[in-house]
């Protein structure tokens, strides 16, 4: 029982980084309907980053705010290069097929820079389990709960409060429009992927010190953070929380009572199902849309 | 045509040959494994090239192929010819569960949930060692066919036949009414529901399809390679595929082969570090000498080809800054698939035709035109079938349609009689084109009854109603612009055929015949509309009014009893308008009865024979034309009352 | 203040503007009025650059916009209330408002009383008031049509681009939007206003310009064409 218990612990915390990941994806599909398929790999690079910092002894809580940066940086990067033209163009084959490159080409830049090990990546607190209605959990664990529910709730303060987060709904609502009021779409597009590289790559730096930091690390987690973003809805913040639950313990329990191997079975099926029952999601809502 | 013909049947036969003079094994199981990749690319073409969907499943759909063949093989001893066909049917199996749920969601939903399934797939191929020996993998022999061992130059000449056979299958399906359906769905989904041709049904065919070539692909691999393994089918390995669809072009069979070809080679290339710097300069001097022609014919601007040659360039510098090549190679595929989907969009086939043409300004057609000669000029339209007695044809019983705060259509009711023309007019936003899409089933209303023939259609397909009766032409046109003015109508006509699959690979007598009465069918309904001399012309190079004109008689190849006519006026000019009235009556004349929207007041008023006015999404007025004409409500509906 | 010359617009290939030739004096409502599919919302949106034009001038105030992004043209004082209203539906009245002022909140155009302003908004249209803090795609399509113009006042424009505010609405909302437009007018605001509605849009301009298939047919003070009868035949096809 015991162990049950533990093994939801460390699920909700896997949910929460899968939560965090869904919900850069939900940043971006508003403002232009676009997804960055190589989220995974945002979150590898500052998980690798971070850990470049951590081995040249940057204190952990510095390292956050300097990954965020670079994560800045690189959403940047992936929406002027991968989505920009295709927005252009009108081609939603051309931003699939060119942020899947984009990722492709991160992951062997990292490859070669990292080489294809996984490494250990030091938390900031201590190794020893607390216990919480007998179980373990780790301090790391907490941690990770606490960090991804507040990078969530900061971008949604920031969007319903500040006047350029509005500016950011506004664009998510009505392209052209936003643009008669004066607001920069295109910068508004590029700021989405710059925060939602940011949420990636913070998540990154989060979840290292619970597995390992490794260049290939990024791929399934971007595919399971899609499954959570499905199941959630792609429209609704709760959705994904709940989502990224569901599919953490799924994980966890399907890693401890059936094998490893197959821990990443029940997420994909999830999706599959979900998908065919209520594509928009558990939480998220039926749109009509104009002919 | 003859020379494409020619120019295929040389190829064949020297590839045919090819391993009798050349006798290095290397080279023949490169070639062959160009021809097995070959397959698979010309089953992921339908999907991606014709209905428009990205897959990153195919590796897994490959696997399974493979696997199917390795675990048959290796689990019972079953014989090649039964292996074949099996690992086909188990890939459709696995493409159909894939598919269903799948083709549910539009674009990068479709990506990810394939890319989901391939990464399941690849899971269970490892996991599953019961079944599939895990990651030690199978081992097999070349088959043995009807007791006889073959050796590494039969093999080559079996795979060479299948893939000549896959080839003809797949030129036969994408040619008939099929692979019009999926250019259709692609070009404009809604039109394509409008039809009769159900988009969902449709995609998932050319998924199932495109499935069983994977298989096929897949268990000739395994014979080639006689060793799996589970790292084959992976993430890696689907980009690829996708890679080589778009770098060959999209829509080609010759571009599904050369991007087979580039994939194979360019790893081989890519091993040997000087190899791979000989050839980023030469491909650096193709594209410079390429675009400086582009540039001074002036078919280019400067700004346009800086980018690439930008990149070769670079490409260029960093050849010769690394030592290892190997360890690069994703990055450069990475590259490559960034600068084909920008710069080289319509693939390596679709660049040199454009190419050819522009330089020689010939055009050279890749389709079959039809020949207009031999086709007959029977009666076009048929008449409306009769099936009930009632006169009332169609009956809306307060509709009500809401979006959010907005009533879009409030408390609507109308009633539309058998062989009437019913005039619906209304200024700007009052509803009228809301109501054809809740009649065509694109909207359902949020309350309220549609009565079709005394049946409801309410929360129907759109597809579904089409095919019970109603057809429809679109406001904004929504024709299959890539496609023939004659094709367009034979997409209409779908509903016509009654063949199936393999009798349309096969090429059986009564697809046969129905291809060529839905040709005449269709040739005829273009003379209807006086489109007959511009049967082969492609739909966006028509003009506007003529494209008006197509969407009428695709509508009416539907043999539908009501015909929903929104604003088939606009935009045209004074003579058009008076050939379009002539055709209205015309079909009015076969009992069909016809909805008409239009704000051209002298087209409605001449032929309606009631007019309904919508007004803020209510109906304000009804009656004839002059009754509405000078209806106070109207007059203010339409030029604002005097109070204001 | 607003000065278009020579304007060719369209979608793809189809030219559907044709040398249109407009001029907008400061303090004005000059209206285009025409049937439908005439160009009349073509021709707004070629001036605020959500569709590019294949040749032609455009100055606001002396100042070249024909090739400027919409939001550019906005920071310029160009309020364009679009066809459809287009509120942002997951937003408040109130932040709908604010967005409105964008320009203003993030220094690309002065700041003036924004407070002062949202309050004398919500007193011209009252019913936004109540609404205050009601999601806008909640809003009927009266309401809305008043937010859409309520939004572009908060801009402090230089000139208002309407875009058909009666469209969908009942009578007696058609009435209401009119009667503000003409405090707006006693306001001394500068607008350009489309509408279909020909009579009650000439009833509160002073200058009018007619469309037909992409051209001006008619121009001249909005009291001389009231009582054209050309403009019932364009309208009704009636003899």
């Amino acid at each position: 029982m015991d162990i049950f218990i533990q093994l939801i612990y460390s699920g909700i915390a896997l949910g929460m980084i899968y939560g965090v990941i869904a919900f850069g994806y939900q940043l971006t599909f508003a403002t232009s309907s676009t997804l960055n398929f190589g989220q995974g790999e945002a979150l590898m690079l500052g998980a690798m980053v971070g850990l470049t910092l951590s081995n040249l002894g940057v204190n952990y809580w510095l390292i956050i705010p300097i990954v965020c940066i670079f994560g800045l940086v690189q959403g940047s990067v992936v929406e002027y290069f991968g989505v920009r033209p295709a927005i252009k163009i009108k081609s939603e084959f051309g931003w699939i097929m060119s942020t899947i490159a984009l990722g492709v080409i991160f992951r062997n830049l990292a490859e070669n820079i990292w080489g294809r090990g996984t490494y250990r990546f030091q938390g900031p607190v201590a190794d020893e389990p607390l216990k919480i209605f007998g179980a373990n959990i780790l301090p790391m664990e907490i941690l990770v709960v606490i960090g991804a529910v507040a990078m969530m709730l900061m971008v949604e303060i920031f969007n319903r409060k500040s006047i350029y987060g509005k500016a950011v709904i506004a664009t998510a609502n009505d392209r052209d429009a936003s643009g008669l009021m004066g607001i920069n779409t295109s910068l508004v597009i590029t700021f989405s992927y710059a925060l939602s590289s940011l949420t990636a790559c913070f998540a990154g730096v989060l979840i290292a010190p619970l597995t390992l930091a490794g260049a290939s690390a990024g791929g399934s987690l971007g595919l399971k953070a899609f499954a959570v973003a499905i199941v959630g809805g792609l429209s609704s913040g709760f959705g994904i929380i709940v989502g990224g639950i569901i599919l953490g313990i799924s994980e966890t329990l399907t890693g401890f009572y059936i094998s490893t191997g197959y821990k990443d079975v029940p997420s994909l099926i999830i999706l599959l199902i979900v998908l065919s029952i209520k594509p928009s999601g558990l939480f998220g809502k039926t749109t009509i849309k104009k002919v | 045509m003859k020379s494409k013909y020619l120019f295929i049947t040389i190829g064949i036969i020297l590839l045919s040959i090819f391993p009798i003079f050349i006798h290095n094994e290397y080279y023949v199981h490169m070639v062959e494994r160009i021809l097995i990749y070959s397959i698979l690319l010309f089953g992921l073409d339908i999907v991606v090239g014709y209905t428009g969907q990205v897959s990153l499943g195919h590796a897994g759909l490959f696997g399974i192929g493979a696997y199917v063949a390795g675990i048959l093989y290796f689990k019972l001893g079953a014989p090649f010819i039964v292996i074949v066909p099996l690992a086909i049917i188990i890939a459709c199996i696995f493409g159909l569960i894939l598919a269903l749920p799948a083709l549910k969601v539009l674009g990068p939903y479709m990506a990810m949930v394939t890319l989901a399934f391939g990464t399941i797939i690849q899971i269970l191929i490892n996991e599953m060692t019961f079944l599939t020996e895990g990651p030690l993998g199978i081992k097999l022999l070349k088959p043995v066919i009807f007791g006889f061992q073959t050796q590494t130059i039969h093999y080559f000449w079996i795979v060479l036949s299948l893939s000549i056979l896959s080839l003809i299958v797949v030129n036969r399906i994408l040619k008939s009414r099929l692979g019009r359906a999926f250019e259709a769905l692609r070009d404009s989904p809604v039109a394509c529901d409008c039809m009769g041709v159900s988009v969902y049904k449709y995609k998932v065919y050319a998924f199932v399809i495109s499935a069983g070539f994977a298989g096929l692909s897949g268990c000739l691999y395994a014979f080639s390679e006689q060793y799996i393994s589970p790292n084959t089918y992976s993430f890696e390995l689907t980009v690829l595929f996708l890679l080589a669809i778009i770098m060959g072009g999209r829509k080609t069979r010759l571009g599904a082969f050369i991007g087979a070809a580039i994939i194979i080679i360019l790893p081989q290339l890519l091993s040997d570090v000087y190899l791979f710097r000989n050839v980023a300069t030469v491909l650096a001097a193709i594209i410079i000498v390429g675009a400086v022609i582009l540039v001074s014919k002036k078919l280019s601007t400067f700004k346009k080809v800086f980018v690439p040659i930008a990149s070769v360039i670079s490409l260029v510098v960093f050849s010769y800054i690394i030592k290892s090549i190997g360890d690069w190679r994703l990055t450069i595929f990475g590259c490559m698939i960034l600068l084909v989907v920008y710069y080289l969009q319509d693939g390596i086939v679709g660049f040199s035709r454009n190419f050819y043409i522009s330089i020689f300004s010939s055009k050279n057609k890749s389709r079959d035109d039809v020949e207009l000669s031999k086709l007959s000029n029977e009666d076009a339209i048929l008449y409306a079938k009769n099936s009930s007695t009632s006169k009332i044809l169609l009956n809306l019983k307060s509709v009500l349609m809401q979006f959010g705060g907005l009533k879009a259509l409030n408390d609507v009711d109308l009633i539309v009689k058998k062989g009437t023309i019913h005039g619906l007019i209304g200024p700007n936003g009052s509803g009228k084109s809301t109501l054809i899409n809740v009649l065509t089933g694109i909207y359902v209303p949020t309350s309220g009854n549609v009565e079709f023939s005394d049946k409801s259609i309410v929360g129907q397909t759109s597809a579904k109603i089409a095919l019970s009766g109603i057809a429809r032409t679109f406001q904004n046109v929504q024709l299959f612009s890539e496609m023939t003015a004659i094709e367009n109508i034979m997409v209409a006509l779908n509903h016509t055929y009654k063949s199936n699959l393999l009798e349309i690979a096969l090429n059986l007598p009564r697809f046969k015949k129905e291809e060529v009465n839905a040709k005449q069918r269709a040739y005829s309904l273009l003379k209807f509309v006086g489109l007959n001399e511009l049967a082969n012309e492609e739909a966006r190079n028509l003009p506007y009014g003529k494209q008006r004109l197509l969407e009428i008689a695709r509508a009416l190849a539907l043999d539908s009893n009501l015909l929903l006519l929104d604003e088939p006026a606009a935009g045209l000019t004074a003579p058009d308008i008076k050939e379009l009235l002539k055709i209205i009556s015309r079909i009015k004349e076969h009992g069909i009865t016809i909805i008409l929207i239009e704000h051209h007041m002298e087209v409605v008023m001449a032929i309606s024979d009631t007019i309904s006015v919508l007004d803020f999404g209510q109906k304000i007025a009804e009656g004839k034309p002059k009754e509405v004409q000078a209806n106070k409500k109207v007059i203010e509906a339409y030029l604002g009352a005097e109070t204001a | 203040m607003l000065a278009i010359k020579d304007l060719q617009a369209g979608y793809g290939k189809v030219n559907v503007l044709k040398n249109i030739n407009i001029e907008v004096p400061k303090n004005k409502i000059v209206t285009l009025i025409g049937a439908n599919g005439a160009g009349k919302t073509t021709t707004l949106r070629a001036i605020t650059g959500m569709i590019k034009s294949t040749s032609g001038h455009i100055t606001l105030n002396g100042k070249p916009i024909s090739q400027m992004p919409s939001y550019r043209i906005a920071c310029l004082g160009l309020a364009h209330s679009p066809e459809g209203r287009r509120v942002f539906s997951s937003l408040t009245v109130f932040d709908n408002l604010q967005l409105g002022a964008f320009p203003r909140l993030t220094g690309s155009r002065a700041k003036g009383d924004f407070k002062g302003d949202i309050e004398k908004a919500m007193e011209l249209f009252p019913r936004l008031k109540e609404r205050r803090n009601q999601l806008a795609g909640t809003l009927s399509g009266g309401e809305q049509q008043m937010l859409a113009m309520a939004r572009a006042i908060m801009l402090n424009p230089e000139i208002i681009l309407l875009d058909e505010p009666s469209m969908g609405l009942a009578p007696i909302l058609v009435e209401e939007v009119f009667k503000i437009i003409s405090r707006l007018k006693s306001s001394g605001i500068t607008m350009l206003l489309v509408e279909q509605f020909a009579v009650a849009a000439l009833n509160v301009a002073d200058y009018a310009y007619v469309m037909e298939n992409g051209k001006i047919v008619v121009e001249g003070t909005a009291d001389k064409l009231k009582n054209d009868p050309a403009i019932k035949a364009a309208y009704l096809g009636a003899h």
